[in-house]
């Protein structure tokens, strides 16, 4: 279904319309035409400003603009949340113990060679 | 040493006092003539002795490179901010060039200091014009916020390092380099020693910057026009290595122990770093956190203290400030023919742009370490010091070596190839000027290729 496109000339028909064929709501239809406008609108302020002889300015994406800076300032908009909190911990918390860890590892890998050294260092 | 210094000093009033017309040519050649006379450092003997000796100011091995960096880059400042600078009014423009002026000549006072107060106050002193140029010349709002996270990031972890010099200063009677290493350093209370020890290194760790204590380093180096960026990622961030070299002569022995956690965090650090370049947008942003990246490298290899790592982080240190301002020239090439710094929005460039392209080729490689640069130099020594010293690391540094070599390609790759923007009408050819900097960046850091013993510090 999803492949098929009709003859450049010919129109759909009836029964094809996606529409007809799943047998969408009227609201869903509604709605999908409410979008289907907005996002011709947006086309449309695109084109006009791309293809504007006087233009000299860059275009502007409005929504870039808001994307950009929620991704250079997430601090102020932070909110502890479940998933927060634990990436928090595992990226934030737990390495700050892997000096432990390493000194573990030398400590048990020192044992099997230089007996007491390892000890006093713990002592220490 | 006079003979450099004097002439950056009097630049200043040279800059107040030139036509307009002539301003931008003639404080270039004059800081030209400057740079090419600091040269005559790296003909001293490169034995361990100190050398340009007076009672105030000296030259070693190990500050030598990095003063002829920071003279060096006084010009390429000034030719970088000429575009960006020429719609100011004309004292503003002065005022701007005089605070490089400054810039440079603290940076020669504190790279050249006999004596750790000297050190210390030139230390803070580079912090003020580096903030001006951040709070007052930069191009987002971010720009405030930028300032304050680097000025009392800077200051919050050197004032420990004042009192702990002034402590030192109490003691021993004398804070010169020359007396300090034969000094008999005891502390009675080992808790106090251990104190002592962490106030001394925090202000460099923080500088460096060490991964935990970095949050400043990507907003000041994004906000701040392109000679802010430059001088901050080139020669700033040196400082703290170069400081901590310096001072970790005289913290023996307990460095043995304590220094466990920082290493550990910075080799942790050259990873995560190198992950959240994999995922940026922003091009100065992924530029800055390369620069983290290294940094933990080198942070990493002067915490070990042995002669290989010394060597190792002098060299990555020369080769990272040339490879990351010749970076952030071409970032903002890039700005300003798109007024944006998300790469996203300017790729394609090779098609567009060739010959610049050639310069993101050479940079980008730069960056990730290509033999036969002096990068790869660096960071093989560091990497083998750091083995040697324990097998473990060799995991992270290696990780670290593949991201960085990712994240290197990913930069390029978003920026040279992929479809060409649509929403831009045209995008100016280089200008001569920046094929001139661009050149005037990459030219040493091949040119140190067939000498490096130039920067091999006390192991020459």
């Amino acid at each position: 279904m999803a492949d098929y496109r009709e003859a450049p000339l010919a129109t759909r028909p009836k029964t094809l319309d996606p529409n007809e064929y799943f047998n969408l709501s009227p609201d869903y239809r509604r709605a999908e035409e409410e979008r289907a406008a907005l996002r011709a609108n947006l086309k449309r302020q695109y084109q006009l400003q791309l293809n504007n002889p006087h233009r000299t300015e860059l275009i502007e994406d409005p929504a870039l603009t808001r994307w950009v800076y929620a991704r250079a300032n997430p601090y102020p908009h932070f909110r502890p949340t479940k998933k927060t909190s634990l990436l928090g911990v595992m990226f934030g918390v737990v390495p700050l113990f892997r000096p432990l860890c390493l000194l573990f590892a030398l400590c048990f890998t020192d044992k099997f060679n230089h007996g007491p050294t390892c000890l006093m260092f713990i002592r220490y | 040493m006079l003979k450099i210094l004097l002439p950056s000093i009097l630049l200043l009033p040279s800059t107040w006092l030139i036509s307009p017309k002539y301003l931008w040519t003639t404080t270039l050649s004059y800081s030209l003539l400057i740079a090419s006379a600091s040269l005559m450092w790296l003909a001293a003997p490169a034995e361990t002795g100190w050398s340009f000796l007076n009672c105030l100011m000296a030259s070693d091995p190990v500050s030598t490179p990095l003063l002829v960096l920071t003279c060096w880059l006084l010009p390429l400042m000034i030719l970088a901010s000429q575009n960006h600078l020429m719609l100011e009014p004309t004292n503003r423009q002065r005022t701007f060039i005089s605070l490089l002026i400054s810039l440079q000549i603290f940076l020669i006072l504190a790279f050249s200091a006999t004596e750790l107060i000297m050190f210390y106050i030139m230390f803070e002193a580079t912090l003020i014009p580096t903030l001006i140029i951040i709070t007052r010349w930069g191009n987002q709002m971010e720009r405030l916020n930028a300032g304050t996270y680097f000025l009392f990031y800077t200051l919050a972890g050197s004032l420990p390092l004042l009192i702990a010099l002034l402590l030192l200063q109490n003691s021993t009677g004398t804070l010169s380099f020359f007396t300090i290493p034969y000094l008999p350093l005891t502390c009675s209370d080992p808790w106090a020693h251990k104190i002592w020890w962490t106030a001394c290194l925090l202000a460099f760790l923080v500088k460096m910057p060490l991964y935990g204590a970095h949050l400043w380093l990507p907003k000041a180096h994004v906000e701040p026009p392109i000679a802010g960026s430059m001088v901050l990622a080139a020669v700033l961030l040196k400082l703290g290595g170069y400081g901590m070299m310096r001072i970790l002569i005289i913290l023996d022995p307990i460095s043995k122990e304590l220094s466990y956690p920082f290493i550990i965090l910075a080799l942790w650090g050259v990873i995560m770093t190198g992950s959240i370049c994999l995922r940026q947008t922003d091009l100065k942003a992924l530029i800055a956190y390369s620069s983290v990246s290294h940094m933990g490298l080198v942070a990493a290899a002067i915490l070990i203290q042995t002669p290989w790592a010394f060597t190792g982080a002098l060299i990555l240190m020369i080769a990272h400030g040339l490879t990351s301002s010749a970076l952030f020239c071409l970032a903002n090439t890039n700005y300003e023919r798109t007024h944006s710094r998300t790469m996203l929005l300017a790729r394609g460039l090779q098609t567009l742009l060739p010959l610049t392209a050639v310069w993101w080729f050479i940079a980008t490689l730069a960056n990730l370490a290509l033999p036969p640069l002096p990068n790869l130099m660096g960071e093989l020594m560091i990497i083998t010091s750091l083995f040697k010293w324990s097998m473990w690391t060799l995991i992270l540094t290696g990780l670290g070596t593949l991201i960085t070599a990712g994240y290197s390609l990913y930069m390029f790759l978003t920026t040279q190839h992929g479809p060409i923007p649509n929403h831009l009408i045209s995008i100016n050819p280089p200008h001569s000027r920046e094929h001139l900097l661009l050149t005037l960046h990459l030219l040493p850091l091949l040119l140190l290729i067939l000498k490096p013993e130039l920067l091999w510090g006390w192991s020459a």
